[in-house]
């Protein structure tokens, strides 16, 4: 069964942005294989995608509205939104807030500072055991 | 396809970090999912200055599951280190770390140089139940912490029972047994509850044999410390409970240090004397109560089964019905142990079942005639049984939900008196 991932990367090769640094998800299809299908922008969520909310409850910008600074629960819920048809992300880091956002859309979260390839291999090595029922001993991960 | 356990009476292997935590200053860290430590510990007297809820853990996620734990053991040890007062570590791994490969024996291995020893016991729970996890326990002390010794402490003497907390009499029990050894002049030495610790662990190496009462736990350990520290062993297989088992063990453990015999006969009369003082004056009460009980069943790992059916049958001259084992004895132990059942004064012999399905258990119960109430020693999940069938009941062994135990112990000569007064306590209540 086909699915997504998205990935935070700023040079294409590396895992290297935390969760809100990513200005676009690289967003890996697993079929048979593993390719790199779409670079989604997050900066414009707001204007043009309307990705989580309907346009009247948005604000522009979810910075600074209550001088919680960037980053509060609103942007997080839009950039989750954002990517949730993948079924799971590949950040450096990624905050408790957003952790708690996938986790309610099951969503699996990776923070890990490692070569995509590697990231890529490993997890879509477990999905397919786990998809498959095999073991996860066998063959090691 | 995957079988279901009714009634399980232990725990995965992982439960072993009581054993740890039987160990004063003793810390158990975990490697393995966050919720384990919360389901394997029970409020059975397990806070104090180490308990469940603050042992370092892993809390191991899918990530790690993915990409490997290794790196969190490493700091999760090293962290434990810096903020942790205790006098030995012991990291224990779950099921998750070992399926997916970590190698947490090598992680452990960079703490060699630490000031604190710090140790590591494979505890999966695919590979046995918490009776097989205390013996990794002490198997880990055994390999990685202990060196052989060239000095031997005359009398000394390592005394070794079941399972801390799955057995809820370990701290009186291991008490009474140090008791009854130092009365035959030996020194006992023992690493679990209060006032035992690291110092008595590093002691083990001089002592001059291990007394090992237990049908089967343990028994690895003892061949282990043979091996590698050279210490014989005394496997003693019955747990002594009232005077005609208690003066069989102090006859032979006095035979295996050689103790002058009639030291060991003193020791026994004086306290047969006592014993038989506070029988004979209860006399009229066990004849008046016999009848209600003509015989009896006990559903309990081997160490209570086995010590109890001998206790009833030789000191109460109460019959045995069949008798369940229900810790998962290892299949090449059963044979010995079932010989031990049919090992009984009078002539009698008991016939028992190893077996771990509750259900099964309960059916066979139901099916045989008693000849009147049946008595039942066992776990918790026994009580309603016994209820329905009009019964008498004794919470014995794990689950005890019945029973608040502290210190209370189920040895020697006081714990056969303890005994007697818990089940006639319950005869009593039936007609007051």
């Amino acid at each position: 069964m086909a699915y997504k991932i998205a990935v935070g990367s700023s040079d294409s090769v590396n895992v290297d942005l935390k969760f809100g640094e990513v200005e676009s998800f690289l967003i890996y299809e697993v079929t048979d294989k593993v390719e790199l299908v779409e670079r989604r922008a997050a900066t414009q969520k707001h204007s043009d995608s309307n990705v989580s909310c309907g346009s009247e409850s948005c604000k522009p910008s979810s910075c600074g509205g209550n001088g919680g600074g960037c980053g509060g629960a609103d942007g997080v819920i839009a950039k989750v939104s954002l990517i949730d048809d993948c079924r799971c992300v590949i950040c450096k880091k990624i905050g408790f807030q957003a952790q708690k956002q996938f986790e309610k859309k099951a969503i699996s979260v990776f923070d890990i500072e490692i070569p995509i390839d590697e990231a890529l291999k490993k997890i879509t090595s477990y999905y397919d055991k786990i998809d498959n029922h095999k073991s996860l001993r066998d063959g090691g991960l | 396809m995957a079988k279901l356990l009714d009634k399980q009476r232990y725990k995965c292997a992982l439960g072993a970090m009581q054993s740890v935590q039987a160990i004063t200053r003793a810390l158990p860290i975990l490697h393995s999912g966050p919720g384990c430590a919360q389901k394997l510990s029970e409020s059975i007297g397990s806070s104090g200055y180490f308990s469940p809820n603050i042992f370092p853990c892993t809390s191991i996620n899918e990530k790690d599951v993915v990409f490997g734990g290794v790196k969190k053991l490493n700091s999760t040890i090293e962290n434990a280190l810096k903020v942790v007062d205790a006098d030995l570590y012991v990291v224990l791994t779950g099921c998750i770390p070992e399926i997916v490969g970590d190698d947490s024996g090598e992680v452990v291995s960079r703490f060699e140089d630490s000031d604190k020893p710090v140790i590591y016991a494979p505890t999966a729970g695919f590979k046995g139940n918490n009776y097989k996890g205390h013996e990794q326990v002490v198997d880990a002390i055994v390999e990685q912490y202990l060196k052989k010794s060239e000095k031997k402490q005359k009398g000394l003497v390592n005394i070794w029972a079941d399972v801390p907390y799955q057995d809820l009499f370990w701290l009186g029990n291991l008490r009474e047994l140090e008791k009854l050894v130092s009365e035959l002049g030996l020194i006992p030495n023992t690493i679990f509850g209060y006032n035992r610790g690291i110092e008595n662990i590093n002691k083990i190496p001089e002592a001059e044999f291990n007394l090992l009462v237990s049908p089967w736990v343990g028994l690895n350990n003892m061949k282990k410390m043979e091996r590698k520290l050279g210490i014989p062993y005394l496997h003693y297989k019955t747990l002594p409970i009232g005077a005609t088992e208690t003066g069989k063990f102090l006859r032979e453990v006095g035979k295996f240090a050689g103790v002058d015999e009639q030291k060991v006969e003193n020791v026994i009369k004086e306290h047969e004397d006592y014993y038989y003082y506070l029988i004979e004056r209860y006399a009229d009460l066990f004849l008046e109560n016999r009848v209600i009980n003509k015989q009896f069943t006990l559903v309990a790992d081997a160490q209570y089964a086995l010590g109890i059916t001998k206790f009833l049958a030789n000191d109460l001259g109460l019959v045995p019905a069949k008798q369940f084992v229900v810790d998962d004895t290892p299949k090449n132990r059963r044979e010995e142990i079932t010989a031990e059942f049919k090992n009984l004064n009078f002539g009698l012999e008991a016939e028992v079942s190893f077996e771990t399905d509750g259900y099964k258990i309960h059916e066979e119960i139901k099916n045989h005639d008693y000849h009147g109430y049946p008595l039942i020693l066992g776990g918790y999940y026994e009580k309603e049984l016994t209820e329905s069938l009009k019964g008498n009941f004794l919470n014995i062994s794990y689950p005890v939900q019945d029973k608040v135990v502290l210190d209370d112990s189920y040895v020697g000569y006081t714990g056969g008196i303890r005994l007697i007064e818990d089940i006639y306590t319950v005869a009593v209540q039936r007609f007051n």
